[in-house]
């Protein structure tokens, strides 16, 4: 068969992207080789270790700038539109606009791996200068997992059958071989245009929400090398500086990563919350718990010489945890379970993170084994009035945590297993989120207290009269303020109660701690992430208790349900409503009307325009009134139905939240109403379904040379039951022969069509054709809620994350005086 | 022994009879003829929608109603009422995953997850004309 040749291809690019992925991986190989011999010659031959560090960390600035290069081949490709790239035509479009360019970017698999390559070869930069000696240990184990990162893209094949990685420069004409189109050498002509971003992507979170996610994950990488460099050296004092300031630092920002996320499918998913205990949230939530888990018991080791086996444990469960998140969410192993896995790349990626994961256990736990017995410990026991003894359990219980959420979530994974043994074919909980909650609102219980307990106690001893003092004085406060907030928000239920009384007791105690006993900002760290963690609590108790489904739906038949859960059947099931144009429906304390649609040329999406008016319950005067825009894509990409988005008025003690379940396709609509002829004069009026017309007066009469025509228009003015709503123009003319025209005028909101069709000179009066669609032909059907005091959920997050700064910023400033180390 | 190590047993227990117990959430994933032995009872069942039966949603009489024809994985063909809106691209779905139970003759779901088959993995291209 001939080679075709090809007319317009870009092939430039893709080759120079492609030679910079194997660049970079080769780089990283090298790098990581000449570490590791740096390490090794360290002790005997000092001259050789320089050497290799050089070389080392040579070949790791050149492997930052090759995966910087990738990212820019990648991005020309994409913001080019070069099509010949199946990247590029797979996941951006012509029309899409320049800021989402890089939400393509990260849309594939291929792009997410880079930009999480990405992020390690930028803090590899940074522990290159700031790690001192333990530098060679440190980005060997960076230079490894880069190692691994780059065989992810680099889609090499070891054999016909056996792929490893998947390149992001992979051309259009070699992912389908088989397509008719090209077998034409000018194929790219026909080609107009991509795939596209998927449209519920189109949005500023998934320009925000990827790079902060994949920047935590990077982040849990530095206290992981530093712990296995700790284990190598067997020093484990050095370390203890630079990881408490890296934990802090990716404590913070991989918890804001998360819920960023929440607060994405908050904003514009029609989840209908920020949590929902989605397998792929629940990933990164799990190694986020035992990286604080560890970061405490780091703290606990560096006051009093304890924990140190837990600590280092912890930190290398985080990171094998996170690389598990990859695998959970990446090779469609969730499958049914989840909402919005990823596509699978299939089984090559399968075993790749299979391997990967095995090769990081090994690694570590051979590591940890072989130190465990020289590791030091302290055999006395700690005293059960002090910090380290409740640090410790604390971390424990977050653990455990962890332990039940990951259970759970992986069900997927272990339930051949079980099938096996006990033949049943295991499904998740059929109410995930009463699952979750039911246990972690325990856990939540326990850290609040433990959280806040924890710094009025302090290291080794304390006096247990004074601790007491202070907190069952706070104590009679927070049960104060709980009784205040259980009656007003009508919170009821024991574990209920429990919660509200220790974040409030949380919230108070850590204030009171960083005003009062702190008084220096710098060292406010801990409490004020204390602190937001409570608020947090506290917001997500309210918010969600109280949530309140407004649009309950009063048509239709109520179903029988079953018994047991009748009640939430019902409300589960009744959650739609549908509202016809311009007939208000009453939701809570507002009234609801659907006010019509809009689209625009500039955007595909389709507009729905829902007033909300509230009445004063004495007096039913108009107090509030709003408009929300619930949006909407009709039949995106050629699907079936709409994909909605979600819009929300927010006020600072609640939101009212509101999104499109069901519209009228326009497309699909026969027009059934017809033209009614009306003969009216001046001050008449004419009645409509739902409000009346009255005909007002004539208006810009005109004679135009050019056309030899004479035009009148006829004001008509429209009212509903509230008053005016609008006005018509429709337009009469008449020429020199006598040709009569009409220009026909409609008022959308009110679905009214007028043509002006005949003037009656005998008695002044005209002639109308009126139509108006029925309003029962347009509707919506929508969901809307309450959320009381979601605000507190986001300010606890602001909050922690600041905290967590805080606290790295206050350890990289303090001057670390070098204690003696046991081993020098 | 360690007060650390009594607490830590204590939590380790509850831990463990916390996971105990919470095996009894799980569901099952089921067959429309297995589900009908407890009706009432909620169960996960996977099949695939019927194209050539009728799908009926009508908003203006229920916004809530939702009933189409599933084949489960035995091949057994039976009405499921979703309460809910008609979910976007159910006619492009290659599976169904649904969460209820059955009552009588139908199975009542009220959470459905659809695996429709990804815009990647068509292998076709949009071609222009001209």
């Amino acid at each position: 068969m001939n080679e075709i040749q090809y007319i317009g291809e870009q092939l430039r690019p893709g080759q120079l992207g492609h030679f910079f992925v194997i660049f970079s991986f080769v780089m990283a190989l090298f790098s990581a080789f000449s570490y590791f011999f740096a390490t090794r010659d360290e002790q005997h031959n000092s001259n050789s270790s320089r050497v290799w560090m050089l070389i080392g960390r040579n070949t790791f600035i050149l492997h930052a700038v090759s995966v910087l290069s990738i990212f820019i081949a990648l991005y020309y490709i994409i913001s080019h539109h070069l099509f010949e790239y199946n990247y590029a035509w797979a996941h951006s479009s012509r029309s899409l606009p320049m800021k989402y360019l890089l939400s393509c970017f990260w849309e594939g698999q291929e792009g997410s791996f880079l930009l999480w390559s990405f992020w390690h070869a930028v803090l590899g930069i940074i522990v290159m200068f700031t790690s001192k000696q333990l530098e060679s240990r440190t980005m060997t184990i960076i230079a490894i997992i880069q190692v691994a990162l780059a065989s992810m893209v680099l889609g090499f094949y070891l054999t016909p059958d056996i792929k490893i990685g998947s390149t992001p420069f992979m051309l259009l004409r070699d992912k389908m071989v088989d397509a008719p189109v090209f077998a034409q050498a000018n194929y790219l002509a026909l080609i107009k245009d991509g795939n596209g971003l998927n449209p519920l992507l189109q949005n500023y979170w998934m320009t925000i929400h990827p790079p902060v996610l994949f920047l935590g994950f990077a982040l849990t990488l530095i206290p992981f090398a530093f712990t296995i460099a700790a284990l190598w050296k067997n020093d484990y004092q050095t370390w203890i500086k630079p990881t408490r300031i890296w934990s802090s630092v990716a404590g913070g920002v991989l918890g804001l990563g998360i819920m960023l996320g929440g607060a994405w499918a908050y904003e514009s998913l029609t989840f209908g919350g920020y949590w929902a205990w989605d397998p792929v949230e629940n990933a990164s939530l799990v190694p986020w718990l035992t990286l604080v888990a560890g970061l405490h018991t780091l703290i606990v080791f560096k006051a009093t010489q304890r924990s140190l086996p837990i600590t280092l444990i912890f930190f290398i469960l985080t990171y094998t945890l996170i690389w598990y998140s990859t695998f959970l969410t990446r090779t469609g192993v969730l499958g049914d379970t989840s909402v919005h896995a990823f596509t699978g790349e299939g089984n090559s990626l399968y075993w790749h993170l299979l391997v990967v994961i095995g090769f990081i256990l090994i690694v570590s736990t051979t590591l940890l084994i072989k130190r465990w017995k020289t590791l030091p410990r302290i055999a006395t026991e700690e005293a059960t009035a002090s910090r380290e003894f409740w640090m410790f359990i604390g971390s424990f219980v977050l653990l455990l945590s962890a332990l039940q959420i990951s259970i759970s979530t992986s069900i997927p994974v272990w339930s051949p297993l079980a099938k096996w043994i006990t033949g049943k074919d295991i499904a998740p909980p059929s109410d995930p989120v009463s699952h979750y909650n039911s246990i972690q609102i325990w856990v939540a219980i326990i850290i609040a207290l433990l959280s806040t307990a924890a710094l009025y106690l302090k290291f080794k001893k304390t006096d247990v009269k004074s601790f007491w003092k202070k907190t069952a004085l706070l104590a009679a406060v927070a049960i104060v303020v709980t009784i205040f907030i259980a009656v007003a928000q009508k919170i009821t239920g024991i574990q209920y109660i429990l919660l509200l009384l220790a974040s409030v007791y949380a919230v108070l105690a850590n204030s009171y701690y960083a005003l009062a006993m702190q008084k220096k900002l710098k060292k406010m760290g801990p409490a004020i992430s204390h602190l937001g963690f409570a608020l947090l609590l506290l917001g997500i108790l309210i918010s969600s208790y109280n949530k309140e489904v407004i649009s309950l739906n009063t048509l239709g038949v109520t179903m029988d349900f079953g018994k047991k859960t009748q009640q939430e059947n019902i409300k589960e099931s009744r959650e739609n409503s549908i509202l016809f144009l311009n007939t208000p429906v009453a939701m809570s304390e507002y009234m609801v009307t659907y006010k019509g649609d809009s689209v625009s040329d500039a955007d595909p999406r389709t507009f729905y325009k829902v007033l909300f008016d509230r009445y004063d319950t004495s007096s039913k005067k108009l107090v509030e009134s709003f408009m929300l825009y619930p949006d909407a894509f009709i039949n995106p990409k050629g699907q079936e139905g709409l994909m909605a988005n979600p819009s929300s008025k927010h006020y600072l003690n609640r939101d009212v939240f509101t999104y499109i379940t069901s519209a009228v396709d326009p497309s699909k609509v026969e027009d059934t109403a017809s033209y009614v002829k009306h003969t009216v004069k001046k001050g008449d009026t004419i009645f409509l379904v739902n409000g009346y017309l009255v005909f007002q007066d004539f208006e810009d009469a005109n004679y135009s040379d050019n056309t030899g025509a004479l035009s009148v228009k006829a004001r008509l003015k429209a009212y509903d039951l509230k008053g005016e709503a609008g006005e018509l123009k429709p337009v009469y003319s008449i020429t020199e022969d006598a040709f009569q025209n009409s220009k026909e005028d409609t008022l959308r909101s009110f679905n009214v069509y007028a043509k002006f069709v005949k003037v009656n000179p005998t008695d002044g009066s005209i002639d109308l054709l009126i139509k108006q669609r029925d309003p029962k032909d347009d509707y919506i059907v929508l969901k809307a809620f309450i959320f009381p005091y979601i605000n507190v959920v986001w300010l606890g997050i602001i909050v922690m994350f600041v905290g967590f700064i805080l606290t790295a910023i206050n350890k990289i400033l303090k001057k670390e005086t070098v204690k003696p180390t046991s081993k020098a | 022994m360690k007060k650390s190590h009594i607490v830590l047993l204590i939590l380790i227990a509850a831990a463990l009879c916390v996971i105990v117990s919470m095996f009894g959430d799980f569901s099952t994933y089921e067959t429309f003829q297995s589900a009908s032995a407890q009706p009432g009872k909620q169960y996960h069942i996977i099949g695939y929608l019927e194209k050539d039966k009728e799908m009926h949603y009508d908003p203006v009489k229920d916004p809530n109603h939702f009933s189409f024809y599933v084949k489960d994985k035995k091949g057994n063909v039976n009405q499921v009422v979703f309460s809910g809106a008609k979910p976007i691209d159910i006619e492009k779905s290659e599976q169904i995953v649904m969460s209820g139970y059955m009552e009588g003759n139908t199975f009542r779901c009220n959470k459905i997850q659809m695996k429709c088959p990804s815009k990647y993995q068509k292998d076709q291209v949009a071609v222009g004309k001209g």
